[in-house]
């Protein structure tokens, strides 16, 4: 039970950090809003291209995000040495971890919600299935929180950590972004069924980082 | 608190203990086959030029560095094989006060708090004690280095630590800010609790009670303060 209370604790103080910074928000909300928008002009007036990209615009916005919010989760560590106390509390580092990408998850959450009324406006996007919307959005942010949570603090000991993160996460991610295209496409659809594949393997990629961040996130933070 | 009864047996007479400890980084020494021991209610100063080893021996102490070569204990614990146990009753404190700068005062005290495993009751009453009662509340980013320093003060206030390592406290101080790190460690030393500060500063006369010179990563004389 330490385990997830020290966890809540990390992750509220970092969306506590987050919502008075507001240094990731003020980052993506401007970057989502200008790729939709440029996109639905870029592709004018037919709707038919628009709801056929407006999935893998979203993702896109999406990943952004997540590796924004993943490499400022660690950089708040950083600026002043908290990262060590952080190891040398007496406390299960996999806690760390949990913190981290519940906080990321939750930011990512955020932003996913602002895009999606964007993407409904913008491109006059119908989702016939909502739950599995919520669910794809749900899974793919513990995902990409998840290897953003692992990597970051291995990116954060790297002399060259601003070019390290993305190059360690973004090809994690792959599945995230297929499976989550698909979902989201499908339940905007509403084929359910066929989308059930795809959130099976999103399902299957959170178990296995989340897990894997559980296991070895402490051998990762020491020396 | 009953593992440290149970080893305390073994210690009282040593709180820390370096036997021949090397650290490497890379190819390069940082620290050469030290030996120091340090007693409990001690307060022991390690003195040379920048890059003597000084820091990296408060660090192998907190577990923040394993040694390369060489073992050692703190309060009976292992050095590496029961580093948890020393993270517990250990509290290493550097000019980086791991605040944040977006959290006031009281809530980054507040977050230390739970995650050391330390009664949070006390806090307005350790912010008084250094003089920063008044801007408790406030955002840790308009504050001065001396103010920050008073902040990590108040936390090992809170913590009481049975060892207290003091990379370079006195950096960037104001006065005031020097009066509460000494009272810091004449607090600890009556405690009977054991302190390492490293310092290129002045101390305080009769705050010390023994000095150990380095250079180059080797102790090379112990003195009187």
């Amino acid at each position: 039970m330490s385990l997830l209370r020290h966890a809540a604790t990390i992750a509220a103080k970092d969306v506590r950090a987050e919502i008075r910074a507001k240094h990731a928000i003020a980052t993506l909300l401007p970057f989502a809003a200008t790729l939709l928008v440029s996109f639905g002009f870029a592709f004018g007036p037919g709707r038919d291209v628009l709801l056929r990209t407006a999935p893998g615009l979203l993702w896109m916005a999406v990943l952004f995000a997540a590796v924004i919010a993943a490499r400022r989760a660690y950089q708040i560590e950083s600026e002043d040495g908290a990262l060590e106390g952080l190891l040398l509390a007496p406390i299960d580092k996999a806690a760390v971890f949990l913190g981290k990408a519940a906080a990321v998850a939750l930011q990512l959450l955020m932003l996913v919600a602002c895009a999606l009324v964007l993407v409904v406006v913008l491109f006059d996007l119908t989702v016939r299935d909502p739950l599995v919307l919520a669910a794809a959005f749900g899974l793919g942010a513990v995902g990409l929180a998840a290897v953003g949570g692992l990597f970051g603090v291995l990116a954060e000991a790297a002399r060259t950590r601003e070019a390290l993160f993305p190059t360690l996460v973004l090809p994690l991610v792959t599945p995230v972004l297929v499976a989550g295209v698909r979902a989201t496409d499908l339940a905007a659809t509403g084929r359910t069924d066929e989308a059930i594949v795809w959130l099976g393997l999103l399902v299957a990629f959170d178990v296995v980082f989340v897990s894997l961040g559980v296991l070895v996130f402490g051998f990762l933070m020491e020396d | 608190m009953h593992d440290l009864h149970e080893k305390h047996a073994r210690s009282t007479v040593t709180a820390v203990e370096l036997n021949a400890v090397t650290r490497l980084f890379g190819a390069n020494p940082a620290l050469v086959r030290a030996d120091v021991r340090v007693s409990p209610g001690e307060v022991l100063v390690l003195r040379g030029p920048n890059g003597a080893g000084k820091t990296t021996v408060l660090r192998i102490m907190a577990t923040a560095l394993s040694p390369t070569y060489g073992h050692g204990s703190v309060l009976g614990f292992d050095l590496v094989r029961e580093r948890d146990a020393i993270r517990r009753h250990t509290d290493l404190m550097s000019d980086r006060t791991r605040l944040y700068e977006d959290l006031s005062a009281a809530e980054n005290l507040r977050f230390w708090c739970r995650l050391l495993g330390v009664d949070g009751a006390d806090i307005q009453a350790a912010l008084d004690r250094v003089g920063l009662l008044e801007v408790a509340g406030e955002r840790v980013r308009g504050f001065s280095q001396g103010m920050r320093q008073r902040v990590a003060v108040a936390r090992t206030l809170l913590r009481r630590p049975q060892i207290l390592l003091l990379d370079e406290p006195y950096t960037g101080l104001d006065a005031e800010a020097h009066h509460a790190v000494d009272d810091l460690i004449r607090e600890a030393s009556r405690d009977g609790r054991a302190v390492v500060v490293a310092t290129h500063h002045a101390m305080q006369r009769g705050l010390a009670d023994r000095v150990l010179f380095m250079d180059g990563g080797r102790i090379v004389r112990q003195g009187e303060p």
